[in-house]
């Protein structure tokens, strides 16, 4: 263990290092201001930038003070990879051109014959099928499906499940939990937040009709300037207030300032990769995000109320909304305060005055948040500063967001993203594996304009996707984190994943939608964990507990224990990972909770009731959780513990959902 | 830990990150399993947590009395003569302007309920609210001088538990399972026993693992046939017939597992379900107090209506910490605890009998069963409360001053560590945050503060974020 910790620290020392060296031999002069720098056209074409911006924005109520004593950037940092835009790159040659079935493979192919490595066979169709069909959509594919799949059908099946109702929903469950999304407030009153669910519906219908990604983030952070007579746009709004929340703070300011953090640290790890969070107290340490770069990210979001709907809102008129109305972001009208660095990150402590702007070092095309931005002047639709945000985001040649999107799918589908610290692309983050791949993949996302489902296709559709997990012409040493892709990664299911599959299994997953989360039953012992037992009211209709986990009622101070025991986020921060641990309660909760218990009774009743034989009720169960007939050795098995008790059937089904190759997509 | 597990080794610190996920759990479970059946506490540490302490610890474990809703330490154990003297009259201007919750600066200084006298050979003060625990006052290290960020609960609940205000912290008891893992590889590392009145203000997060592996949350426990949720299957589930089951999973996990080339994950979860099937002997039996002799039941309290219940969490938390588990936190106090606004003698008297008798029972209970000097106690809430009266004779909270004890052989006993000033309202005197205090904490444990970390989101994190000072006066 020390070993590891050891090797890490090591690391981490040796990037600071090697940014310390930097600034010795004068590449980095990150803390030293220099009046001479400022002047000399030669050492910053921001200055220039800089020079101009003080000229034109005669309008802007306040110069931007913080700049005059910010840390400059330099070209080691302009030159970091992230920060400069993807070229779209020729694809690589390789040897096995025949292997490759669509261009990712080109660029996998290229870095394996470079180590002198083949790539894993393909895998079998079934293990196959339950892959695409989990990574698609959080579910098995259905007995039927399992016996009818031949390899020939993949793409259609690709097809199939890409237009499928059940993929918009699991792919929602990704971005929330990017969004932190959660139905209550979280600390001590964690209160229900009765429409949070309208923004938790709007993504999954953005998924489902493939709205384009740009779009889609466009919306989240502006939707309600973009598109001001649209309700829908509006309620996109609500990513940037997902996060917890503390509305009964004694000091209103305080609240309000806690809030703007938040969102502008969100923003900036899950849209830009950047832990500009780091960078509210003090000049970030590593990275080169100064705390003026947080402050003017923060200006953005500055001039709008965010309202809590029947409660106080943060800013603006108190109790002005309706229960039932979404909760949005909502422009205030000017003329808006000046922005302000603040002292130590304490909202008390107002430093030097900044303009809203963008984070430099993610803005090598040196673009101005100009618009209405800077502006004072009353407009109808606000500041818009977030519109400007929303389009500076979103253009073609950004270095980070499409980069950041193209990685986080990735990750979806192997385990890990090429860059392997999603959130991180600055200075301390991981370095990509397949540079060129992930510059392919972002450039290729804006050809296909912005198509989710198109870059799903590019991935799933590749020979590389389709390898086995386990590569027989290759030892495991060879590539031991498989960095290259020589096989395909195994992945346990998450908790959702768990608890859907085991429903689908049992023959009663409920496909009702959307609409207000659901409060399935909770054991006895958890209430007492409550502040009140009317913080868990279980929903009446007993369908709808066994609806898809999306629809779950997300409760920031308690979560449903299999999905805890899980390690399902807290929802606290934007979660880009999450953790797969291996656990004791785990076991307890597959095998002794009610759910578990009630799933396996139902998944018994369906096999009685379609077979009366019990060679065949074996074969379908296999089918139906681990997409795969019997061997013989395993049918005897299921047999003899079948006919060990009068309830052997109930325990072979609990004992299928507790197998590791359930738990397990190969 | 390297015994008999091929742990795949990292080679970055990004790999490092990734098995944070799964490799963590399956490593800190796998050295849990490898000590197997252990039911002696004096078994080496080194090898079972994830980080071995930076040096020789004074503790190993710790037993954590959490008074929920603040307790008021100018009532409890900080003396304040000027708090009679002046009792009535406000707060003079001196002291400045005073941060409250519920706006009671201007409102007159309200004298102790109770006298504190002092006590032992030391001379200690603890108030008449406790007699029994003052009759331990040689074996107790008060902090006067404990100070917080916030004036809110939930805020100060994180805040004393995880360090930050905010939640989304990995809590104390998650960092020292983290650090030393768990002696007993039946039971989890950290273990809370919540107040049967009803949750902490701020919930579950104040003793989550956060960002650390789900191994390390606090895994609640309560008295009875069920202490741990889903421990047992339901009615009518024979064991014999879970074994069946069990033995086909295992059965078919094996040849899952040797179709796979001895994958490290999928030879964890094939243990957690050993360990998880030996839980359900295990922890029923450490919650089994029937061989606790009559003596024991009377010191503790049990024969006492008053007593009883957190009588029996105390004498539970002993015989955990017996049994190896890392970690206890005890948490007196329904959703409402110790959070006395409008009169403090009704609301501390009852809660004062309750606790009072158990925890002077604990410590003398620890002494003679040689775990004394090995294990730490902590009693305290998530602030005290202020010098000037609320509603007449309610206190306020106050976090800028008030008192934490410490007690164990690795702390120096009968001693009163820095103070407040004349009337209780700030820490005057060697301040000690929170941050310090769970610098100190670690420290007694074996670990230097800075040290213990865990990479999340770009950044090292650690319990004392960038503060802490280890208070060496109150180590013995």
């Amino acid at each position: 263990m020390n070993l590891f910790l050891r090797a890490a620290e090591e690391e981490s020392h040796a990037k600071a290092q090697r940014r310390e060296e930097g600034e010795k031999n004068g590449v980095r002069p990150h803390f030293h201001f220099s009046f001479f720098s400022l002047c000399s056209f030669a050492s910053s074409r921001l200055c220039v930038s800089f020079l101009i911006l003080s000229l034109a924005t005669v309008y802007v109520v306040q110069a931007d003070e913080a700049a005059k004593t910010e840390p400059e950037l330099n070209d080691v940092d302009r030159e970091h990879w992230a920060y400069v835009p993807p070229q779209h790159p020729e694809l690589p040659t390789v040897q096995d051109a025949a292997w490759c079935r669509t261009p990712v493979d080109r660029f996998i192919l290229a870095k394996l014959e470079a180590a002198k490595l083949h790539p894993a066979a393909p895998a079998d169709p079934a293990t196959l099928l339950r892959r695409v069909t989990f990574d698609l959509t959080g579910l098995p594919p259905t007995a039927e499906q399992v016996k009818q799949f031949e390899a020939d059908d993949y793409e259609a099946t690709v097809d199939r499940l890409l237009n499928s109702r059940a993929y918009a929903e699991r792919q929602a469950q990704h971005w929330l939990d990017l969004a932190r999304y959660a139905d209550t407030d979280g600390f001590e009153h964690d209160l229900v937040r009765s429409q949070a669910w309208r923004y938790r519906d709007w993504v999954i219908d953005a998924f489902a009709r493939d709205l384009p990604l740009d779009e889609f983030l466009r919306l989240q952070i502006a939707g309600d300037e973009l598109k001001p007579d649209d309700a829908d746009a509006a309620i996109a709004t609500g990513f940037l207030i997902c996060g917890p929340d503390m509305p009964d703070l004694n000091r209103a300011d305080e609240r309000r300032s806690m809030v703007l953090n938040e969102i502008t640290s969100t923003v900036g790890s899950t849209l830009l990769g950047l832990q500009i969070g780091c960078a509210q107290c003090h000049d970030h340490k590593f990275e080169p995000l100064s705390q003026a770069d947080f402050y003017r990210l923060r200006s953005c979001f500055e001039t709008a109320a965010f309202l809590s709907p029947g409660r106080s809102e943060v800013g603006g008129d108190k109790k002005t909304e309706k229960k039932d109305a979404p909760r949005v972001f909502r422009e205030l009208p000017g003329p808006w305060e000046p922005s302000h660095l603040l002292v130590r990150g304490d909202f008390q402590r107002l430093g030097a005055a900044v303009d809203p702007g963008f984070p430099r070092v993610a803005n090598p095309m040196q673009v101005r948040l100009t618009s209405a931005s800077s502006s004072s002047s009353e407009s109808a639709s606000g500041s818009g500063r977030r519109s400007a945000l929303a389009s500076w985001l979103t253009r073609p040649d950004h270095p980070l967001t499409a980069r950041v999107l193209v990685n986080r799918v990735w990750q979806q589908h192997f385990v890990h993203g090429l860059v392997r610290t999603p959130s991180d692309f600055g200075y301390l983050g991981d370095a990509p594996s397949h540079p060129e791949l992930l510059d392919w993949l972002a450039t290729e996302l804006v050809r296909d304009g912005w198509s989710l489902k198109q870059l799903h296709w590019q991935i799933v559709l590749s020979a590389a996707y389709r390898q086995s997990g386990i590569n027989q012409s290759v030892d495991v040493t060879a590539d031991l984190q498989n960095r290259l892709i020589s096989r395909f990664p195994r992945r346990r299911l998450d908790g959702e994943e768990l608890r859907d599959g085991m429903l689908a299994a049992s023959g009663r997953l409920s496909d009702r939608r959307g609409g207000p989360g659901v409060i399935p039953p909770l054991p006895q012992e958890l209430f007492g964990s409550l502040r009140t037992k009317d913080q868990w009211t279980v929903s009446p209709d007993e369908e709808d507990h066994r609806r898809r986990s999306i629809y779950l009622f997300v409760r920031r101070n308690l979560r449903l224990p299999l999905l805890d025991a899980f390690d399902r986020p807290d929802t606290m921060a934007s979660c880009p990972q999450r953790n797969r641990s291996t656990t004791a309660p785990q076991s307890l909760v597959l095998l002794n909770s009610e759910f578990a218990q009630t799933t396996a009774h139902d998944l018994a009743e369906s096999l009685r009731r379609d077979q009366t034989d019990v060679a065949r009720q074996i074969e379908r169960a296999y089918c139906t959780c681990v997409g795969r007939t019997s061997t013989k050795d395993e049918a005897a098995a299921a047999r003899e513990l079948i006919e060990s008790d009068p309830a052997g059937l109930v325990d072979f089904c609990l004992a299928l959902f507790n197998l590791n190759e359930f738990a397990y997509v190969d | 830990m390297n015994e008999n597990d091929s742990v795949v080794l990292p080679n970055s610190r990004r790999d490092f990150l990734r098995q944070a996920g799964g490799g963590f759990g399956a490593i800190a479970l796998s050295a849990m399993l490898q000590d197997g059946l252990s039911t002696s506490a004096a078994t080496s540490i080194s090898k079972l947590g994830a980080v071995a302490p930076h040096f020789a610890p004074r503790a190993k474990r710790v037993i954590y009395l959490f008074m929920h809703g603040g307790p008021s330490h100018v009532d409890l154990f900080d003396p304040k003569p000027d708090l009679i003297k002046y009792a009535g009259k406000p707060l003079p201007d001196e002291f400045g302007m005073v941060m409250t919750r519920r706006k009671v600066a201007a409102n007159p200084l309200l004298p102790p309920g109770k006298p504190l006298r002092r006590r032992g050979e030391s001379g200690l003060e603890v108030s008449d609210y406790l007699p029994e625990i003052a009759s331990v006052a040689d074996d107790l290290c008060v902090i006067r001088s404990c100070h917080g960020d916030s004036v809110n609960h939930p805020q100060a609940v994180y805040q004393m538990n995880t360090g930050s205000i905010l939640t989304g912290r990995p809590s104390l008891g998650s960092w020292v399972s983290y650090g030393l893992g768990s002696e007993n590889a039946d039971m989890p590392a950290f273990v809370v026993m919540p107040d049967p009145g009803g949750g902490l203000k701020g919930g579950p997060p104040a003793y989550g693992s956060a960002y650390l592996p789900a191994v390390h949350q606090g895994t609640p426990m309560r008295p009875g046939a069920n202490p741990i949720l889903h421990l047992q299957p339901p009615e009518g589930v024979t064991s014999a017939r879970q074994r069946r089951l069990l033995d086909f999973v295992a059965n078919r996990n094996r040849e899952h597992l040797a179709a796979r080339n001895s994958d490290d994950e999928l030879a964890a979860r094939i243990r957690a379900y050993e360990l998880a099937f030996r839980m359900q002997s295990t922890a029923p039996q450490l919650v089994d107090l029937s061989r606790e002799t009559v003596e024991t039941e009377q010191l503790y309290g049990l024969d006492v209506k008053e007593t009883r219940e957190f009588g029996t969490r105390c004498l539970l938390a002993r015989r955990m910490v017996e049994h190896g588990v890392r970690f206890v936190q005890l948490i007196s106090g329904d959703g409402r605890g110790w959070d006395a606004h409008e009169n403090v003698a009704k609301n501390h008297g009852p809660l004062s009998r309750a606790v009072d008798k158990p925890i002077a029972a604990l410590l003398r209970d620890l002494k003679r069963r040689g775990l004394w000097d090995d294990t730490l106690v902590i009693w305290g809430g998530e602030f005290g409360r202020m010098p000037m009266s609320e509603q007449g004779t309610g206190r306020d909270h106050n976090p800028w001053g008030y008192s934490v004890w410490l007690a164990g052989g690795s702390v120096r006993g009968g001693m009163a560590y820095g103070a407040t000033d004349a009337v209780g309202l700030r820490a005057a005197e060697n301040p000690v945050h929170i941050h310090d205090l769970h610098a100190t904490i670690l420290h007694i444990l074996g670990y230097d503060h800075t040290k213990l970390t865990y990479p999340h989101n770009g950044r090292d994190e650690r319990l004392t974020d960038v503060a802490g000072r280890v208070v060496r006066e109150v180590l013995a």
